[in-house]
């Protein structure tokens, strides 16, 4: 951009009255706090943080404690979990007096934390969040949102009566990546777009060691029906939400296919499924989930008549379709030139601001967060949306389950 | 005699051959070769009773272009004077690019400007994409490197006043390729053809045996670097060349504005000009793609400005609207090449 400014004198000028202006404002800013801290006489929380809470400190909710110890905008003041190694591993990572709790009920209690982040097992979701409401917290609860439809249809009037800030944590909705593919078929780069095929596959047994066969349930829960749907609402589940985002819409009914194949270990959820959702006007969406090939492992492919959009973990690339174009009207077209390196190989979608720098996607879903508790906003991934994507997963399940079509019922979305 | 029957058999099965294909078929037939040249597409396409040219021959003319045009090849004749400290002796080839193109530097004011490769380089647009923007001292650190008016023609030599001089053809290479196959096709007796490279096109005749004239389909300009290319006008040129510059499929989006692959000779920086596409119809193709980038570069008045010295020249200019929407117009002598919608 400034590059260019200098061949135009007048855009020179603007930039450098924007200049001007965004230096007296960050001087002022400067100024401020270092005249007024003092005058109001007391510490003020620094720079209002967002305390914090972590309920759930496994894999995921660690995790998030690594990314939230680098924002400014939280302070890390409790962790709960029920398991001690865990409990010691989020405790390590949030502020020097942070409390732990293994009741997350004592948790709620603490009128000084602001808002809590669940990310426990799905069939906790539901009453800890409804707890977190009534303690009148602002809530970021994981992906998926429930573990049954009712709880997500309850859910929805809980979070609406309660005014409060709740986000699901599908973090690819605020991920530039996303909203590059999202403008790409806004601007018709793939023409007319029938099917997604989303894979979701890992080649592995998805278990994490246990040391006392009593903790097994606990620590693999997801091997386990009672406690959460298996791959479709712990892997598929972003996929499932990605397509709801990127058609605005969300399915009109499911076919599936589920079985536990190779896995043969004792667990009850599927290590092979398939489904097939349908969408409003045909479109067509395939979400797959195979736990003994990686080829690919996390991959949507967009199929559009003009071109193909393979969205992968960090990256997307469009395929465009070899068309004979209007040969057969003409006998030739005179265009700009086509590079042939550009025919059918995939050329990568960039995305995101020049200088701008990568960040893990869930940072940006963070970073929304305390947004959106500062102003008072409703979140991008939100509970219709968790809604949604809950609903989805647990049609898809059933549809599996029953070998049955499993429909959208009306009261689902009324 | 065992030796003789024995070479005979043979040699009669390769006269029949021969003389079958060589013996004219009594209607004339549609004769295409496709195939991949100058980082893009060719299409070669004639009616006649007979298959004169095969793409061996084809494919070694354009190898013999580029060893002397391409700048995407080391050791070709253009990279060695880009090497060069003083200049180098040209071919038959470089010679007539070079040529053509001071002239169409001195009928344009130097809007189209052949020594722009290290602006060209600069801007990510050269051989390899670049990693960064340049900047404005960047840019006139290179500017003593660029213009037409440092390069002498002497005999068959090209000169260059300063070492740094160096030269992209890759804007008029194209309509120069089409016409050199457009002249071999006529030196194998065919007089009725359309040749294609990259979207430069040049047609003889009609189409045999129906006679109907040869329709050209003019791109809709595409939003993305890929798409497969919409029709937005036909025309039929007759005997002549028809060429298409284009600012809309090779761009490098920078701060949310795409910078044209065109070049600014005088400032040193991307085109932003209203135009998107020129397409302009001239006798040869040499003249019409040497001339199409000018235009876009020119912008809509300084387009026409050009065109009304250069009166065996058509145009026909797609252009965005201050408001945003995409517009067209045409120089008055352009009508008469458009197909009604009716007869397409």
């Amino acid at each position: 951009m400034t590059t260019l400014d200098h061949s135009k004198p007048m855009t020179q000028s603007r930039t450098r009255r924007d200049f001007i202006a965004t230096g007296l404002a960050a001087m002022a800013g400067a100024g401020l706090s270092a005249a007024f801290s003092p005058a109001f006489g007391q510490a003020v929380r620094p720079a209002d943080r967002i305390r914090l809470g972590i309920i759930g400190t496994g894999s995921r909710g660690a995790g998030l404690a690594t990314l939230i110890r680098e924002m400014p905008d939280y302070e890390l003041v409790a962790c709960c979990d029920i398991i001690p190694e865990n409990l010691q591993k989020g405790l390590s990572l949030a502020a020097q007096n942070a409390k732990g709790y293994t009741d997350y009920r004592k948790l709620l209690d603490d009128k000084s934390i602001d808002a809590v982040v669940i990310a426990t097992p799905l069939y906790l979701h539901y009453p800890m969040a409804v707890a977190a409401l009534q303690a009148r917290k602002h809530i970021y609860l994981e992906k998926s949102m429930t573990y049954d439809i009712p709880q997500a249809i309850d859910l929805v009037k809980k979070v609406k009566a309660s005014g409060l800030v709740f986000q699901i944590g599908y973090q690819y909705r605020y991920y530039g990546l996303y909203h590059r593919v999202k403008e790409i078929m806004k601007e018709n780069w793939l023409g007319k777009i029938t099917h997604f095929e989303c894979q979701y596959n890992r080649n592995s047994n998805w278990r994490f060691p246990v040391k006392d066969p009593k903790m097994e349930r606990a620590i693999n829960w997801r091997m386990y029906r009672e406690y959460c749907g298996g791959p479709l609402s712990e892997l598929c589940a972003h996929e499932i939400d990605v397509v709801n985002y990127l058609t605005d819409s969300r399915p009109v009914k499911v076919v599936g296919l589920g079985g536990i194949n190779y896995w043969k270990d004792g667990r009850d959820t599927y290590d092979n499924i398939r489904t097939v959702y349908d969408y409003p006007n045909g479109v067509k969406a395939s979400v797959t989930s195979v736990l003994s090939n990686a080829y690919n492992g996390y991959s949507i492919r967009i199929l559009g008549d003009k071109a193909t959009v393979e969205i992968l973990r960090d990256k997307a690339l469009i395929y465009p379709e070899i068309t004979n174009n209007a040969k057969g009207v003409v006998d030739g077209v005179t265009g700009a030139t086509i590079a042939v390196t550009t025919q059918g190989k995939g050329v990568e979608v960039k995305f995101g601001k020049p200088g701008e720098a990568e960040l893990e996607p869930t940072v940006f879903a963070l970073k929304d967060f305390a947004e959106c508790i500062r102003n008072k906003k409703e979140p991008i991934s939100n509970v219709e949306t968790g809604r949604d994507g809950s609903i989805a997963i647990h049609m898809g399940n059933a549809a599996a389950d029953t070998e049955k079509v499993q429909y959208w019922k009306p009261e689902y979305s009324a | 005699m065992q030796s003789r029957r024995q070479s005979i058999g043979p040699m009669m099965v390769v006269m029949c051959f021969v003389l079958s294909a060589l013996r004219p078929s009594a209607v004339p037939r549609t004769y295409r070769i496709t195939g991949q040249a100058q980082g893009t597409t060719y299409a070669i396409t004639w009616y006649a009773n007979l298959k004169s040219v095969t793409q061996a021959q084809i494919d070694s003319i354009f190898k013999s272009l580029d060893a002397s045009l391409s700048i995407y090849q080391p050791g070709s004749l253009i990279s060695r004077f880009n090497e060069s400290e003083t200049g180098i002796e040209m071919d038959r080839h470089l010679a007539q690019v070079v040529e053509k193109s001071m002239q169409i530097y001195r009928e344009t004011g130097g809007l189209s400007d052949i020594t722009v490769l290290p602006l060209v380089r600069a801007w990510g647009f050269g051989v390899k994409a670049a990693d960064a923007m340049p900047d404005s001292a960047a840019i006139r650190l290179l500017m003593p490197c660029v213009g037409a008016d440092k390069l002498k023609i002497e005999g068959s030599r090209l000169v260059k006043a300063v070492p740094c001089v160096q030269i992209d053809v890759n804007g008029i290479a194209q309509g120069y390729s089409v016409d050199v196959m457009a002249r071999f096709l006529e030196a194998h007796a065919i007089g009725n053809y359309m040749v294609e490279v990259g979207g430069e096109i040049r047609t003889k005749g009609r189409k045999l045996p129906g006679k109907e004239a040869m329709k050209i389909g003019i791109e809709t300009p595409s939003t993305t670097e890929f798409d497969a290319p919409g029709i937005r006008e036909v025309i039929t040129i007759g005997d002549g060349a028809v060429t298409t510059s284009g600012s809309y499929r090779k761009f490098r989006e920078s701060g949310g504005l795409r910078l044209s692959h065109i070049i600014d000779p005088k400032t040193g920086f991307p085109v932003q000009r209203e135009i998107i596409s020129a397409t302009v119809v001239a006798p040869e193709a040499i003249t019409a793609d040497g001339f199409d980038n000018a235009l876009l570069a020119a912008g809509i008045d300084g387009a026409f400005e050009i065109l009304r010295t250069h009166p065996r020249m058509e145009a026909y200019l797609i252009y965005r609207k201050p408001d945003g929407t995409v517009a067209d117009t045409a120089s008055a002598g352009f009508g008469r090449y458009i197909v009604p919608n009716a007869d397409r």
